[in-house]
């Protein structure tokens, strides 16, 4: 099962490496280390997203109002800091609260209500946005301090402030779900829930603390956003959620729970962000790039379904 | 899960029904509430909501059965752009009316074609097709048309979306009949027995002998036409044709499935419920105005009152389990 | 064995991949390096693509570029409004060292750090359509189409005219944060409260960038309102939306709609009646016109202080501090809108 996963996660890398020759001959620029580093400097608000969205996915769920707790709690982080007159580092702390609370009102409609996780965050996605909106009356909150920015404009030894936060929490992650009893009751209850349940695994306690984690890592990712780009606003992480998604699934986790990895998000994330980038410097229009993603997404995983089948498993 | 049998106690219909009766109690009730504000009940408002949800309605009918065969299709806005644009296209080309119909459909379910051929033959997961062609499809038409929008639409196109039948506006009557056909083929047909049977255990579908991947392909063809149709009804009511048009279409395709009760896991549900959760949708849309509720606070109310919709029936089946 | 058996396929689709991109690359071997100096490169930016507007600015910039004759035109940017989606064509293009980024920007701050980066590398930096923050980006010129106040009170002085100066209007915008629509529905309110105290707006509505949101709230407002007198549609897409509304609602003539859209799209309403002025300035001379301050901002001809600059067929342009004017919005009547393609 374990070398499975990681053969999966080799096909990844290759595939990466590939793409990057690839992109190096569209570009000779592609391949400098500020290019590289601004891809991943791009693409770490979602990194941090699609992160918690493996593990919700292995779990055989999903949430798709990731792009709405984003937009809710950084514009609670705003209001706080400029209506309540909070200093900011509470306004963060409380935001990061907030949106690990709004993760657990999915978990509990899912876990104790018993409603599907789909129909539970498509509502919510509409509902958190609105309150994001209502809240706000839709103004956006400007001029934050300097020492705030750093977090999604600075550097430390070079690499962007943020690549760090993504880097050491995908280590966490990483650690957690491949080395920790609780990881390994993520997994189970993704592959078989009854049999989890059965098991003495608390299925709804950590089913849970797996959403308030969505929550909580998108509340992160609104706080570096909004260092990043300077502004909080109400439809900050509009659409977040399919992109997360896409990371997470090319990167060879499951939908149908059970099966997948921290590693091959990253892995994904990094392949659509080269891709783009790597269109780009070539001038291929935008709307090209669209679609060589998505074919990207179903080419990838089609490949995996007929190695798999070639490969008798 | 085929338990359409009718069990001869009192409650029989109830039994049967549940899920889109209560979904019908709800609608009576925020019409109730609607009603309450001046001219929201008058016939002309009423006629509107009902021509608003036609669009809805229709491309529910399709959503319903793609899930309850257990799938779910994301790419139904893109699919809805490029179908309108078709339609339009088609339309200014001179073509007679049969192939500005014909048309729109036949895109549709070529589209849905290749999605079900990759869920059922390739057997990728259709969230991960649907996302994929999502893409495809959003980035495709701004490639085709370069965003420009269609004008200059002859009257002939028009007349599809505005006219009437017998007083009827055409768009209503195209979805009643598309929800009639869906329900009786679901509830009265081999084929919509299979595709309960499909979604609800597709193991022991293949085991009973059913084509189970074909079933599957063919609930994506059926739905894409009904994409198809769906986009000309929506694209004919206009002058002029936005090229990117549907973006959340999608999703509030699944809402009104969802809301109507149809189990998002497939093998349970019915057109009947998933039309009158399309005609919610409308009529929360509609009355939200018409209640002067703050523009900025109506999104968060609309996610509410659906979410209000869910629980309250995930409560309601739980307690009849007990 | 096994293993062997999984890899082959996906390295063929690999290769596959990559010959595809291979091959996508023959048309573009040429502008996809640096600059070889003998061509200007000029990166243009649209706050999205796929809407008639920004074709417009787009046929505008190609124009210009084709007329000057020594300038490498590149134009591109995302395909939704986002303005994250538009810091990485910035971050890419200052990596190619372009000569001049011309950006619409979605969000004024945002994407000013991005440009900042981009004038630390020596890359010049100019705005139009919308502004950044001038004093965080250090974009060095905003070629302006049209003041916020220019347009906003432009919409109210034609609905003034048409409606009556106590009517009771709606307005119809984008999204809620949309900052262009946000900035001139502010303008109107003050415009309004100054100059015409009796007129009064009942709603403001968000159909986002959809058609048919736009269609359906107007004709709410119109039974919810009975007594609104005109409407305000003040996007490409919330102001035909709204016209066809009034249109098939059979209110032509007695509701004003009032508008910002391309004549393109309103030609229709305009013949029949329903629409009686289409304000908006003209987005093939704002693209021209970008292109022309793009080259003398990088050939140093247009410096900080300067009172005008001469753009090809728009003769000489005023410049006022750091920003080119285009000229005050125009209006599209059914006497003059044919005379306009775009």
């Amino acid at each position: 099962m374990k070398h499975l996963v990681m053969r999966r996660e080799a096909v990844l890398v290759l595939l990466l490496l590939v793409e990057m020759a690839a992109m190096q001959s569209l570009s000779p620029l592609f391949l400098t280390p500020d290019n590289l580093i601004e891809v991943v400097r791009q693409s770490a608000e979602i990194g941090l997203i699609a992160l918690a969205m493996t593990l919700v996915i292995i779990t055989a769920g999903i949430d798709l109002s990731v792009g709405s707790i984003v937009g809710l709690s950084v514009i609670t982080m705003g209001m706080l800091w400029e209506d309540a007159r909070l200093p900011l580092s509470l306004s963060v702390l409380l935001a990061l609260m907030v949106g690990t609370l709004l993760g657990g009102f999915n978990g509990t409609l899912i876990t104790t209500v018993g409603i599907p996780p789909l129909i539970v965050t498509l509502a919510t996605m509409a509902g958190f946005r609105g309150i994001a909106l209502g809240m706000s009356q839709a103004r956006s909150i400007r001029n934050f301090p300097e020492p705030f920015l750093w977090l999604g404009q600075g550097y430390v030894a070079d690499i962007p402030v943020q690549v760090w936060i993504l880097a050491l929490t995908a280590v966490l992650f990483h650690l957690a779900l491949t080395r920790t009893a609780w990881g390994r009751s993520v997994f189970s209850i993704g592959a078989n829930e009854a049999a989890a349940r059965l098991s003495g695994v608390p299925v709804n306690r950590v089913k849970m603390q797996v959403y308030m984690l969505s929550g909580f890592m998108s509340a992160l990712a609104a706080v570096i956003y909004a260092a990043h780009v300077s502004v909080a606003k109400p439809d900050a992480g509009l659409g977040f959620e399919l992109t997360a998604i896409t990371a997470v699934v090319l990167g060879g986790t499951a939908v149908s729970g059970g099966e997948g990895g921290v590693l091959g998000t990253l892995i994904a994330l990094l392949m659509v962000g080269f891709l783009r980038s790597g269109l780009t410097l070539a001038r291929v229009p935008s709307e090209a790039q669209d679609m060589m993603v998505g074919l990207l997404l179903i080419v990838v995983v089609a490949i995996d379904r007929w190695s798999r089948r070639a490969g008798g498993v | 899960m085929i338990s359409k049998r009718i069990s001869p106690t009192r409650f029989a219909l109830w039994r049967q029904y549940g899920r889109e009766m209560s979904v019908g109690v709800f609608l009576l009730l925020l019409l109730g509430y609607f009603g309450t504000t001046p001219g929201f009940l008058r016939a002309d408002n009423l006629r509107d909501i009902l021509i608003n949800a036609a669009p809805l309605v229709i491309a529910a009918c399709g959503m319903t059965m793609v899930i309850i065969a257990g799938m779910i299709d994301i790419s139904a806005g893109s699919a809805l752009a490029v179908c309108a644009v078709v339609a339009g296209l088609t339309a200014k080309s001179g073509a007679s009316l049969p192939t500005v119909i014909l048309l729109p459909m036949l895109t549709g379910a070529v589209i849905g074609a290749v999605n079900g051929w990759l869920v059922a033959f390739v057997r990728i997961p259709a969230i991960i097709v649907t996302l994929g062609m999502m893409s495809v499809l959003r980035g495709g038409i701004i490639w085709w048309t370069r965003g420009e929008w269609i004008g200059n639409l002859p009257p002939s196109f028009s007349a599809v979306g505005r006219g009437e039948v017998v007083g009827i506006p055409t768009p209503v009557l195209v979805a009643v009949g598309i929800v009639v056909a869906i329900a009786f083929l679901l509830a009265r047909t081999p084929l919509g027995r299979h595709i309960y049977a499909v979604g609800g255990n597709p193991l022991a579908a293949a085991r009973m002998g059913i084509p189970v991947r074909r079933v599957l392909w063919l609930v994506f063809v059926m739905h894409g036409a009904l994409l198809g149709l769906s986009a000309l009804v929506y694209a004919s009511r206009f002058s002029v044709i936005q090229s990117n048009a549907g973006a959340g279409f999608e999703l509030l395709a699944i809402s009104a499935v969802v809301v109507g009760g149809v189990n998002i896991f497939g093998g349970q549900g019915t057109v009947w419920g998933s039309a009158i959760g399309g005609l919610l949708l409308q009529v929360i849309s509609t009355g939200l105005i018409f209640r002067r509720v703050s523009e900025y606070w109506a999104p968060s109310v609309q996610g509410a009152l659906v979410l209000l919709a869910v629980v309250a029936d995930a409560l309601r089946t739980r307690r009849a389990r007990r | 064995m096994r293993k062997a058996f999984r890899i082959t396929p996906i390295l063929a689709a690999a290769l596959l991949l990559l010959v595809a991109c291979g091959k996508k690359q023959t048309p573009s071997a040429g502008t996809s390096t640096t600059n070889t100096g003998a061509k200007l490169v000029v990166a243009v930016m649209p706050k999205l693509k796929g809407i008639d507007y920004f074709n417009a600015v787009e046929r505008g910039a190609k124009e210009a570029a084709q007329e000057i004759g020594n300038i490498d035109l590149t134009y591109d940017g995302p395909t939704e409004g986002k303005v994250d989606q538009q810091i990485p064509f910035i971050e890419s293009w200052t990596l190619q060292k372009v000569d001049v980024i011309a950006v619409a920007c979605n969000d004024p701050d945002a994407i000013s750090p991005a440009l900042k980066r981009a004038r630390e590398k020596g890359v010049h930096v100019i705005t139009y359509d919308a502004d950044a923050n001038a004093e965080k980006s250090g974009r060095e010129f905003f070629v302006n189409q049209a003041t916020f106040e220019d347009i906003g009170r432009a919409l109210v002085d034609e609905m003034a005219a048409q409606a009556g100066e106590n009517a009771k209007v709606a307005i119809v915008s984008s999204s809620p944060t949309a900052p262009n629509q946000n900035a001139w529905i502010a303008v109107m309110k003050r415009y309004m409260a100054e100059k015409y105290p009796k007129m009064q707006i009942v709603t403001i509505q968000y159909p986002e960038e959809d058609q048919g949101r736009a269609f359906s709230m107007t004709q709410d407002i119109l039974k919810t309102y009975p007594d609104v007198k005109g409407v305000f549609g003040i996007s490409s897409v919330a102001f035909p939306g709204a016209a066809d509304a009034v249109r098939q609602a059979g209110k032509s003539g007695i509701v004003a709609v009032v508008g910002l859209s391309t004549p393109k799209s309103m030609r229709e309403f305009v013949k029949d009646g329903t629409v009686k002025t289409v304000i908006l300035w003209n987005p093939v001379d704002l693209g021209y016109l970008t292109v022309y301050v793009a080259k003398a901002v990088a050939e140093g001809t247009l410096k900080p202080g300067a009172k005008e600059i001469e753009a090809g067929r728009l003769g000489k342009v005023k410049v006022e501090g750091d920003q080119v004017l285009l000229g005050p919005p125009m209006k599209f009547t059914a006497e003059n809108i044919d005379r306009y393609d775009f």
